[in-house]
């Protein structure tokens, strides 16, 4: 689904991504894990064609994602608020996703009937712009947007940080069926281990730029990362 | 798709934090935008109707298209200064399945809405109507009309191209000044006319009306110019204006530093006055504050009563003062809890905050004395004045900043930027203005001007010399408001 070839991305010299080589298969939930710096986010926006690489391509469904927008259109992400349109209200937003997409109003409805639990009562029907939610709410309002399409890969940056504990068990719950109901490839990055490994049936370490763990998750993988990181 | 981002353009204007504020600052606000506005309709007006009475010796037409070249080379040095090119808030339309085209032309399009697009007709739609309609036909105002106003389009576009190639070099900007001087020298002294091809070009459009292409035709280019760039390399870091970053320098200075604890405050209020652009923006208006004498002292009638020479005074050595002190507290509303929590010494604080404002006040007084040239009596009524910033007003003014307790976002906006300001806090700011008109009225209706200058002087050099004891109230009042202060800080 996702090829990586030669991918560099330097700022003044200061490599801060180097991938050679990475295939993720359709279907596969692909988690990135690694300490800050180490290139997670920026490996995010390359794919989504955010930052321009110094070297090599993403290809997404074997077509370059730069120069070309199809990929736009089975693509869900959130990375950041910057994603999210922070003037307006939650509604606004979520029926201006709905409205470039296509979807029909009874599709809206039904995102937010589906959703509502997720909300948990805090984001719709607030009176609230987006900029005035919580960092959690918010957060909350671009996973929404990014699942609301039913996209076939799904790009999330850190999404179970700054959620509270139950939303961040739904999500979990939300991420998993999702793969095996509509085989969706996910790419996930985390800082924690326990989530991460419990969503995603493939882990990969990033550390300063480069891959240096690549491993199928098995019992032990929690336990591998633990010791990896516990430096 | 177009309605889409036709509707939140204007709901992002709408809901800016700009219009976030109470009614009565709203309603001020509108109140003189709504002067400026109408101002410059009327001064554009008369200036159309006069026109040929100006230069009764000229073509009226041909002679104010002879300072189109001009207008439009000035236009785009203050453009570059001041005009807002909006290309950040398109991030979060880039992961959408939006098409790039569209993207760049709303990028591009949202640039129409500059202020400094609207400016120029005030004058240009006055001189089509009562001039170039005049002495032409309807169609040949119109042609001569759009012509123009393709040609400050064209501007519009070219300074977001030419701002994005050299927003990190000012220089550039500086040296096209410098040519454009002597430009206007060689026109001045006969050598070269420039304003003469200027006059012929846009003159040409009147009798010729295919001639309309060329505008058309350099808006076009501009256009395409900044579609191809923008179409290149649609990625916000690489669109987002750089400006080269500079680590100031003077907040760690020397002398500074061997004043220990208190010179490590005086360092990081320095650096939060250097390092924000609303911060910075205030020091940059400062230079309009102090000439502003230049206005009221060459003319006579202010001149007639001190009353009023008072006012300025306190305005000039203090301009800048108020704009520090009345908000330092809520400059630093995104880390007050820091404040509080840490161990900090308020008393130390608050020295720190008087000092920094007595400082501004000074510098600005010691930049002001060539205003004797204007009078002996001017330099002794801003010396007064000064003394009354420096001992009353400042500690004025922290007290009253007590009060304010409206969370301030310094990263955004910077001129004409209201956002945590707040009315009662303006009007509270006008009596310690007054104050010492007040103290003057009695002595100058009784014939004793000196003696109520002499008077504002005393109450500056008492606040002076007893400055600790008022300081302590006004920590007094910080320590009882500190959690009213925080928790309006900490509302965003």
């Amino acid at each position: 689904m996702i090829k990586v070839k030669d991918l560099t991305k330097a700022y003044n010299s200061n490599v801060v991504l180097n991938i050679p080589k990475l295939q993720i298969k359709k279907g596969e939930s692909f988690g990135l894990v690694g300490n800050n710096g180490a290139g997670k986010t920026t490996f995010f926006r390359l794919i989504l064609d955010l930052i321009r690489a110094n070297t090599g391509m993403v290809l997404s469904k074997d077509i370059n994602v730069v120069g070309n927008e199809n990929w736009k259109f089975y693509t869900g992400s959130y990375l950041d608020e910057g994603f999210l349109i922070d003037f307006l209200t939650p509604e606004e937003y979520f029926k201006f996703i709905s409205g470039i997409n296509g979807l029909s109003k009874g599709d809206l409805d039904e995102f937010l009937k589906n959703f509502e639990v997720f909300f948990n009562g805090e984001v719709i029907g607030k009176k609230k712009y987006i900029r005035e939610l919580s960092s959690g709410n918010q957060k909350k309002v671009g996973i929404a947007a990014a699942l609301m399409t039913n996209p076939e890969i799904l790009v999330l940056d850190e999404p179970f940080n700054s959620l509270d504990p139950t939303t961040q068990i739904r999500l979990k719950k939300l991420l998993k069926e999702m793969q095996h109901e509509k085989n969706v490839t996910m790419l996930i990055s985390s800082h924690d281990l326990n989530q991460v490994t419990e969503v995603c049936d493939r882990i990969v370490v990033l550390h300063e730029g480069n891959i240096v763990h690549d491993i199928q998750t098995n019992k032990d993988t929690l336990k591998e990362l633990e010791e990896y990181f516990a430096v | 798709m177009i309605k889409w981002f036709i509707s939140h353009q204007w709901k992002d204007a709408k809901r800016s934090s700009m219009w976030q504020k109470n009614l009565v600052l709203n309603v001020v606000l509108g109140f003189f935008v709504f002067l400026i506005i109408l101002e410059a309709l009327v001064g554009g007006i008369v200036l159309g109707k006069n026109w040929h009475e100006i230069f009764p010796n000229d073509n009226p037409v041909e002679k104010f298209n002879s300072y189109l070249i001009y207008y439009f080379a000035f236009d785009l040095i203050i453009r570059f200064f001041m005009q807002h090119v909006p290309v950040l808030k398109v991030t979060p339309y880039l992961h959408l399945p939006i098409k790039r085209s569209k993207i760049i032309n709303h990028v591009l399009s949202k640039t129409l809405f500059s202020f400094f697009n609207f400016l120029p007709l005030f004058i240009v739609i006055p001189i089509a109507v009562f001039q170039v309609s005049y002495y032409h036909s309807i169609a040949a105002t119109w042609v001569w009309f759009l012509s123009v106003l393709f040609m400050i389009l064209s501007n519009n576009f070219l300074l977001v191209y030419l701002k994005k190639q050299f927003a990190s070099n000012p220089k550039v900007v500086g040296i096209f000044g410098l040519i454009l001087a002597g430009l206007i020298l060689l026109d001045y002294f006969g050598i070269y006319s420039f304003s003469g091809v200027s006059s012929i070009v846009f003159t040409s459009f009147i009798n010729n009306f295919t001639f309309i292409i060329i505008p058309i035709a350099v808006l076009s280019f501009v256009y395409i110019i900044n579609y191809r760039y923008l179409n290149s390399g649609l990625y916000p870091e690489e669109i987002r204006i750089h400006k080269e970053k500079k680590i100031d320098r003077i907040s760690d200075n020397k002398y500074i530093k061997t004043l220990g604890k208190t010179g490590d405050m005086i360092a990081v209020e320095l650096k939060l006055l250097l390092r924000h652009k609303r911060t910075k923006t205030i020091l940059y208006m400062t230079p309009l504050f102090l000439l502003y004498g230049l206005f009221f002292y060459p003319q006579e009638i202010y001149r007639d009563g001190y009353g009023f020479l008072i006012f300025i005074g306190v305005f000039i050595s203090g301009g800048l003062m108020i704009n520090y002190a009345n908000y330092s507290f809520s400059y630093e509303s995104s880390y007050f809890d820091a404040i509080l929590t840490n161990n900090y010494d308020l008393r130390k604080y608050l020295k720190v905050k008087f000092m920094i404002a007595i400082s501004m006040s000074t510098i600005s007084f010691f930049l002001t004395i060539p205003y004797f040239l204007f009078g002996i009596d001017i330099l002794l009524i801003n010396f007064v004045c000064f003394l009354y910033n420096i001992g009353c007003l400042s500690i004025l003014l922290l007290y009253l900043a007590t009060y304010n307790k409206k969370r301030m976002d310094l990263g955004k906006g910077a001129a004409f930027n209201y956002q945590g300001m707040g009315a009662s806090n303006w009007l509270v700011m006008f009596p310690a203005f007054l104050l010492p008109i007040f103290v003057y009225l009695p002595f100058g209706l009784t014939g004793n001007p000196y003696g109520g200058i002499l008077v504002i002087g005393i109450i500056g050099m008492i606040g002076l010399i007893f400055h600790k004891t008022f300081l302590n109230l006004v920590l007094k009042n910080l320590i009882k408001r500190k959690y009213i202060m925080a928790e309006g800080f900490r509302e965003k």
